[in-house]
């Protein structure tokens, strides 16, 4: 069993004022540091049991049947996830979706439309009790959580800072983002970052329309992205090792695994309700 | 005919806008987009709140009925009232704001 002792944060030389670079303050490491994290390893898994687990491991935590959970998120097909509050027809091109293979699928959280290929895409879900960030406004949290992520990318050498509501960027372009939902006493934040990018493909399928970059300095959504690729030599996994590694030194993390009845649980509600197009195309 | 709207809140998300008002009034209202809604719920408080509205009303008056609507315990981020009224507008009065790359 792979275990990370806490340790003391390293400082980087910045000031503490400067949220933008993630450095989150000392009564917030010590809030991060007082849970028992857990971690799922990374385990490809089909679009629509990422979508059904995200739910299930959230009431878990909020009813304290799990201790608070990184799970590293593996894909095992390409997808389009849409954002809880999405018409289809206004993001997708459906026919060109089902030519390339690529299902549509519907998350739990607000937010935009992602493309996803399983080695293009680095994502992961916290899920922590509402306790974790008491006090803080909905917009303060999504800095709270993406804090360590900032600081671990700068750490690669990566000029990346957090831009409010919910991006992570960079001098290279905006490399992912986050969304939250909240259920019974939990908090879901999820982070998709982008590590490899098809965008021809991508800009085949999405829809993206003129009013979405009316406030953009660039009308080219394949200006606006700059996937880790091209701003590291490091692979995926590595990237992932070194998030996981620098979440657990910095907060304490311990390995674990998804429970049999959580698996079951989550096959239960793929069928009921997030592989049915009731929910998919529940905005069509 | 189906309206459909777009207003986009400089440095947040967008929120778009669908209805029929062929009788002079607002009718199967729906509201998508990129913004967060907490909770998610509220999102037929936010289509209610435009439903049966007149046709001629003005942005801030369709502001003030969608912010009526969103009292409480319900949080948008991302948007807001004024932005959905916007898109209203243009629905009503410039419907040609939607995605040049998508249309129907």
């Amino acid at each position: 069993m792979q275990s990370f002792a806490p340790s003391t944060i390293r400082t980087r030389g910045m000031p503490p004022v400067a949220v933008e670079t993630g450095t989150l303050t000392a009564d917030e490491i010590a809030r991060w540091r007082a849970l028992p994290w857990r971690l799922l390893p990374e385990t490809p898994r089909t679009p629509l049991m990422n979508m059904a687990l995200d739910e299930v491991l959230t009431e878990r935590v909020g009813a304290g049947l799990r201790p608070p959970t990184l799970r590293v998120w593996g894909w095992s097909s390409p997808c389009v996830v849409l954002g809880r509050f999405q018409s289809v027809r206004n993001e997708v091109d459906e026919e060109a979706a089902a030519r390339a293979g690529v299902e549509i699928v519907r998350r739990v959280s607000g937010g935009g439309a992602m493309f996803i290929e399983p080695e293009g895409a680095i994502t992961w879900s916290l899920y922590a009790p509402e306790a974790l960030t008491r006090g803080m406004t909905f917009a303060e949290s999504y800095r709270f959580f993406d804090a360590w992520v900032v600081d671990a990318l700068r750490e690669l050498g990566i000029d990346a800072w957090y831009e409010p509501l919910n991006d992570i960027t960079s001098a290279g372009g905006k490399i992912g983002g986050a969304a939250q939902a909240r259920r019974g006493g939990a908090v879901l934040h999820h982070t998709t970052m982008a590590y490899d990018m098809n965008v021809p493909l991508m800009l085949s399928i999405l829809r993206i329309g003129k009013e979405k970059l009316s406030d953009k300095g660039v009308m080219s959504a394949a200006k606006r992205v700059g996937p880790l690729r091209q701003q590291t030599a490091m692979g995926r996994a590595e990237i992932i090792d070194h998030l996981v590694e620098q979440f657990g030194t910095s907060f304490g993390l311990q390995a674990d695994e998804v429970t049999p009845q959580e698996l079951s649980e989550a096959e239960r509600r793929v069928d009921d309700r997030f592989g049915t197009r009731d929910w998919i195309h529940y905005l069509p | 005919m189906i309206r459909h709207g777009e207003f986009k809140t400089p440095g947040g998300k967008l929120i778009a806008v669908e209805f029929d008002a062929s009788d002079g009034t607002l009718r199967n209202v729906v509201v998508t987009g990129d913004f967060f809604l907490y909770p998610e719920e509220a999102l037929d408080r936010l289509s209610g709140s435009l439903e049966g509205a007149p046709a001629t009303l003005t942005g801030p008056d369709y502001a003030a009925r969608i912010s009526a609507g969103l009292s409480g315990d319900v949080e948008l981020l991302g948007s807001s009232a004024e932005a959905l009224a916007n898109a209203v507008v243009r629905a009503l009065h410039d419907p040609d704001t939607r995605d040049a790359a998508g249309g129907r």
